[in-house]
């Protein structure tokens, strides 16, 4: 309970800061309470906009393995990071960090993304009142 | 000393993070945005050859304004004064249509004058054109003797008349549509009697400015205001080609409305949940 001030304080401020210019709101399409981490091999990349794509093959703790797609933000947004479409290539591992769709679907928004070289990078969409993330442990 | 340890560590810690907010996400990626720097001498604004203030330029909007995307920005509370009317259209809004922006419709005005993102201004002697992400332009005369049609084809923009009022370009728009149109990012609504007003300045060499009236009997009780400020980017800097509809995978996905909105008038939780802690760079690739 001590922590749930800070934190509902911090949402609140930096909401306040945060411009909020996307394509369409972070809470139009994805649920905030359902905070994710998908890992697996790329079988697919859209460098389009409005957004990008990954498009992962995940290997389920029951041995299953699934498709994920991962929406980030938008080719110029990205660039404008140092995120580049050469960093990855198909069957490259990345780790997603992010929230799953409100529709229940295997989509999630890629808001933090660790490429095969343990670079960190956000996959957000600038602005969208997303939840902020911090790219690096403290 | 558990609560004194609390209040004189953790408040602090956590208002560090939030002015170090970009550090983290956002402010850093995006270069949309800037910080309005007022100085005590500002340059005067630049002028056409008839004198006129020329407004041409690529403007972003500063994190003075908020919040964004929400045409109740100046209102109390950012209580809009809905008629019954409006109230119902407002509802079906949030429970029955997705974004139009999202759907790669045209935002329309006012809406763009509320949105975050930056525009280009071209200004001519006879005619000014906006230019907006997404690849959207709108293109207004600018002519005193023009007059507003009887019956004019209902759009987005809307049809803009501008002219001159001393130094405030005026532009007077009226003929809009009334369905897959938001007023604003939080789903707004307006009717196709709205009657919009913009009042341009540009009162120094990095500001513009804007002053509008938005009339709109069916949807509102009284007319009401919404004012914003905009700086100069980078030199460098410019639209872009963006091509909305290229492979808008998203459309299947978007639920009804802009989904929450925060006490402060904006859109998104206000209790995220956290993440899973960044995964140390010596270890990649690793579940």
């Amino acid at each position: 309970m001590k922590f749930r001030i800070p934190i509902l304080v911090t949402g609140v401020l930096l909401a306040a800061v945060m411009p909020l210019i996307a394509h369409h709101s972070f809470a139009a399409e994805f649920d905030a309470g359902k905070a994710i981490r998908v890992t697996g091999a790329l079988t697919k990349i859209e460098w389009t906009n409005p957004h990008t794509y990954f498009y992962l093959e995940v290997k389920e703790e029951n041995g299953e393995v699934v498709k994920w797609s991962c929406e980030a933000g938008s080719p110029g947004a990205l660039s404008r990071r140092g995120f580049k479409r050469g960093d990855l290539k198909l069957g490259d591992t990345i780790i997603v960090d992010g929230y799953r769709a409100k529709d229940g679907s295997r989509l999630m928004d890629a808001r933090r993304v660790t490429l095969p070289d343990g670079r960190i990078v956000s996959g957000a969409s600038a602005g969208d009142g997303g939840p902020e993330v911090p790219k690096q442990n403290p | 000393m558990g609560k004194h340890l609390f209040q004189f560590v953790m408040v602090p810690a956590v208002f560090f993070i939030v002015l170090t907010a970009s550090s983290l996400y956002g402010q850093e990626d995006n270069p949309l945005t800037a910080v309005d720097v007022k100085t005590a001498k500002p340059k005067p604004a630049p002028r056409m050859a008839d004198g006129h203030p020329d407004f041409s330029g690529y403007w972003k909007g500063t994190r003075d304004t908020t919040p964004v995307g929400n045409i109740g920005k100046d209102l109390p509370g950012f209580k809009l004064p809905l008629t019954p009317a409006g109230e119902a259209a407002l509802q079906h809004n949030l429970t029955a249509t997705i974004d139009p922006e999202s759907l790669c419709i045209i935002g329309g005005i006012p809406r763009h004058n509320a949105s975050g993102l930056p525009f280009e201004i071209l200004h001519g002697a006879k005619k000014i054109a906006f230019l907006y992400w997404y690849s959207y332009y709108r293109l207004i005369p600018i002519d005193a003797k023009r007059k507003h049609s009887d019956d004019p084809d209902p759009s987005f923009f809307g049809e803009e008349l501008g002219h001159w009022e001393g130094d405030t370009l005026v532009i007077d728009s009226v003929g809009f549509k009334d369905e897959k149109v938001w007023i604003d990012e939080n789903a707004n609504p307006h009717s196709d009697a709205l009657h919009v007003v913009e009042r341009w300045t540009r009162p120094d060499a990095d500001h513009i400015h804007v002053e509008t009236l938005i009339e709109d009997s069916k949807f509102y009780t009284r007319p009401f205001k919404y004012s914003r400020t905009w700086v100069p980017g980078k030199p460098e800097e410019e639209i872009q080609e963006y091509s909305c509809s290229e492979n808008n995978v998203d459309k299947e996905h978007l639920g009804f409305g802009p989904g929450p909105i925060r006490p402060d008038g904006t859109r998104g939780y206000v209790d995220p949940a956290p993440l899973p802690p960044p995964v140390p760079r010596s270890t990649p690739g690793e579940k």
